[in-house]
């Protein structure tokens, strides 16, 4: 398949100290859809985000950001490259010293010359698109976890990206926020054209709105396929993670000699 | 917290750093800033020097008149030579001016008085004091003591 | 014997990685402030110009003058035995000038101003921002960093040259108008002793090279902490402990260099 992706891991292995986190990862996200990561916890999901972001380096192999291989890229054509792209943390990381307005201007008065009114509007359009208008003076402080995330959304989005990146963005919401969340995620994708890699362990939410998954384990990719067909796999590791089993091929049981071995007592 | 009283108090704490500063310079310091000013220098030779070193004062009739610049030893008579700088607005002091070494309270700060003698000419830049009085040593006074001791005996 | 050579090993690789991390952060701070300055982070260097300086000068204030009282006192008491205490004027001056002022002022700040800084960068490491500005295409050395390293050096020195008047008014405070000394011995004695360049200047040369040491400190740690609740308050420990042990060595070195010696 041609790169037709807009990103392209190829042959990627990356080592945390000893532990090896991805051996020789393959895998393409496909432009315009929305491609959840998932997989249990440790696998590196953010890892691989960061990879992708370039905040991060590969230890071996390759990272394809719209051609062009990351590694490769200067500072300049990095930055270039990430203006680009819009990434929403998994705590919003919102600058706690200046307002929401001032949070989602940032972008704006970092890489374009606007005039004060154009800024102004164009901040209020993205407040307008997450619902939050109203809230453009208040300060991060002042946000619920929920709020505060619409705000990071509004300002990734800023310059118009042609990519997003979500890092857990349902995690710990009230359902009311994470549906608030599901159709801000899909209806941007949708009205900007924009390619959306969201990294999530919450399965029904994020299947609800994906149009791939990519399922991650054991260093690798496990399964990347529509979340119908991953719901109907009969792959153990895949099932044990879309059904939620407790045990399976990820053990119940921390590696540990056998209890009898281990009880006092006993001869 | 608005803007005017965060530039403002910036500036405040600027403004009163450098008038510390100026103050530690000016009142603190005796504004020794008039290193500038106009001196001229002249040498005295002792047998013995102990304890005198340079910035210690010079003095006449109490009043500090200048510094000692420099202590060494003149390679011609093996005496101590002192280099002070006077102040030019002292311009009185006679060819015949005497040198002492001389102690200041119990702390033992040395210092250098000198006192005017009866000629009309006045030392100028180089000019070098020829009558002086060394620096009173502990062991020599005591040896002296010792020996006057003895010798009323 | 094989106890004994694993010992060597591991000190002697805990040399290595104690080396290695003043190579980062030495990295660190070249590359947080070697560039070109912008009117643009102006704005910037003010705000921290107040948080670091301005917030710190109650402490100084306060400090500085009970420290005088102190000198006052003491230094009258213990030249009184000897008959001198018309002297403590230039007690007072000399002691603080010379050591107290650049010291202690040095440790407060590492107390309050490094230790907040050490937080607050921490605290948006662990809170991505400084990953955030990364993807916004800021160098979080430049935006973040560099203004509270320029703060630092700016506001200290300062603080110690406040320090210094304030305390030499406290011992006035005390000797003079408690204790009963002449103001003109009092100020006249000091001025005697008091030199510009030898004391004053050297003292501001301390201020400085402690207004170094504690921004450079206190920003590695901030940046380099681990990013959870433990690893912010561990950093801010360091802060304070590296702080006042470099201030207090290099207090020593710079003393032996400028008045070791002399008369």
């Amino acid at each position: 398949m041609a790169t037709d992706g807009i990103i392209s891991i190829r042959n990627v292995s990356f080592h945390r100290g000893d532990r090896a986190i991805f051996k020789n990862l393959n895998c393409t996200i496909a432009a315009g859809k929305i491609t959840a990561i998932m997989g249990p916890s440790g696998t590196g999901k953010t890892t691989l985000l960061r990879l992708i972001g370039g905040q991060l380096q590969p230890d071996e192999g390759q990272v394809l950001l719209f051609g062009e291989n990351i590694a490769r890229l200067n500072r300049k054509q990095l930055n270039q490259l990430r203006a680009r792209m819009g990434v929403l943390f998994q705590s919003g990381a919102l600058f706690t010293d200046l307002s929401v307005f001032e949070n989602v201007a940032f972008p704006l008065r970092e890489h374009m010359n606007l005039s004060a009114d154009e800024l102004y509007n164009r901040v209020l359009l993205k407040l307008e698109d997450v619902g939050l208008r109203g809230a453009r003076n208040l300060m991060p402080a002042q946000l619920s976890g929920g709020m505060a995330r619409r705000v990071a959304l509004a300002r990734a989005v800023a310059m118009d990206p042609e990519m997003i990146l979500y890092d857990e963005p349902f995690a710990g919401q009230d359902p009311i926020a994470m549906a608030v969340l599901q159709r801000l995620i899909k209806s941007l994708n949708s009205q900007m054209q924009l390619t959306s890699v969201l990294v999530s362990h919450d399965i029904a939410e994020a299947c609800a709105i994906a149009d791939e998954v990519i399922l991650l384990g054991e260093g690798r990719v496990l399964a990347h396929d529509t979340p119908d067909a991953l719901y109907a796999s009969s792959d153990p590791a895949v099932k044990q993670f879309i059904h939620g089993e407790a045990d399976g091929v990820i053990p119940f049981h921390f590696s540990a000699p056998p209890l009898q071995e281990e009880l006092r007592g006993q001869s | 917290m608005s803007k005017r009283w965060l530039e403002l108090s910036v500036g405040l704490m600027i403004v009163a750093g450098l008038a510390a500063l100026v103050a530690l310079a000016l009142q603190v310091s005796g504004g020794n800033l008039s290193r500038n000013a106009e001196n001229y220098t002249i040498t005295a030779l002792f047998q013995n020097a102990a304890g005198l070193g340079s910035k210690a004062r010079v003095t006449m009739a109490g009043v500090t008149i200048g510094e000692v610049s420099a202590v060494g030893i003149d390679p011609n008579t093996l005496m101590a030579k002192v280099h002070m700088k006077i102040n030019s607005q002292v311009d009185y002091l006679s060819i015949d001016s005497s040198a002492s070494i001389l102690t200041a309270g119990l702390l033992g700060e040395k210092y250098v008085g000198l006192t005017v003698g009866a000629e009309d000419d006045v030392l100028v830049d180089g000019d070098v004091i020829e009558d002086t009085q060394s620096a009173l040593v502990l062991e020599e006074l005591i040896s002296q003591f010792l020996l006057n001791l003895g010798t009323n005996k | 014997m094989a106890t004994i050579i694993k010992h060597i090993t591991d000190l002697g690789a805990a040399l290595l990685s104690k080396l290695a991390k003043i190579g980062k952060a030495l990295l660190m701070l070249l590359q947080a402030i070697i560039v070109k300055p912008k009117a643009s982070s102006l704005p910037r260097l003010m705000q921290q110009l107040y948080v670091v300086g301005v917030q710190s000068l109650i402490i100084m204030l306060v400090s500085a003058l009970f420290i005088g009282m102190v000198l006052g006192l003491q230094g009258y008491t213990l030249l009184a035995a000897y008959g001198s205490e018309q002297a403590v004027g230039q007690m007072v001056a000399l002691t603080l000038v010379r050591e107290l002022s650049p010291v202690v002022a040095a440790l407060l700040f590492a107390g309050r101003a490094g230790s907040a800084l050490t937080a607050e960068i921490g605290l948006m490491k662990a809170t991505e921002q400084l990953a955030s500005l990364e993807m916004f295409g800021v160098d979080p050395l430049h935006r973040i960093v560099a203004p509270r390293f320029w703060a630092g050096m700016i506001s200290l020195p300062l603080l110690v040259a406040i320090f210094s008047l304030v305390g030499i008014y406290g011992g006035h405070l005390v000797a003079v108008d408690w204790l009963g000394v002449y103001s003109g011995s009092y100020w006249g004695n000091m001025q005697q002793a008091v030199d510009f360049n030898e004391d004053v200047l050297n003292g501001m040369i301390k201020a400085l090279v402690f207004a170094f040491l504690i921004s450079w400190i206190a920003l590695y740690q901030g940046y380099s902490c681990i990013p959870t609740s433990q690893g912010i308050s561990a950093a801010t420990t360091r802060t304070v402990v590296y702080s006042s042990l470099a201030i207090l060595g290099f207090d020593f070195i710079l003393t032996a260099l400028m008045f070791g010696g002399a008369v």
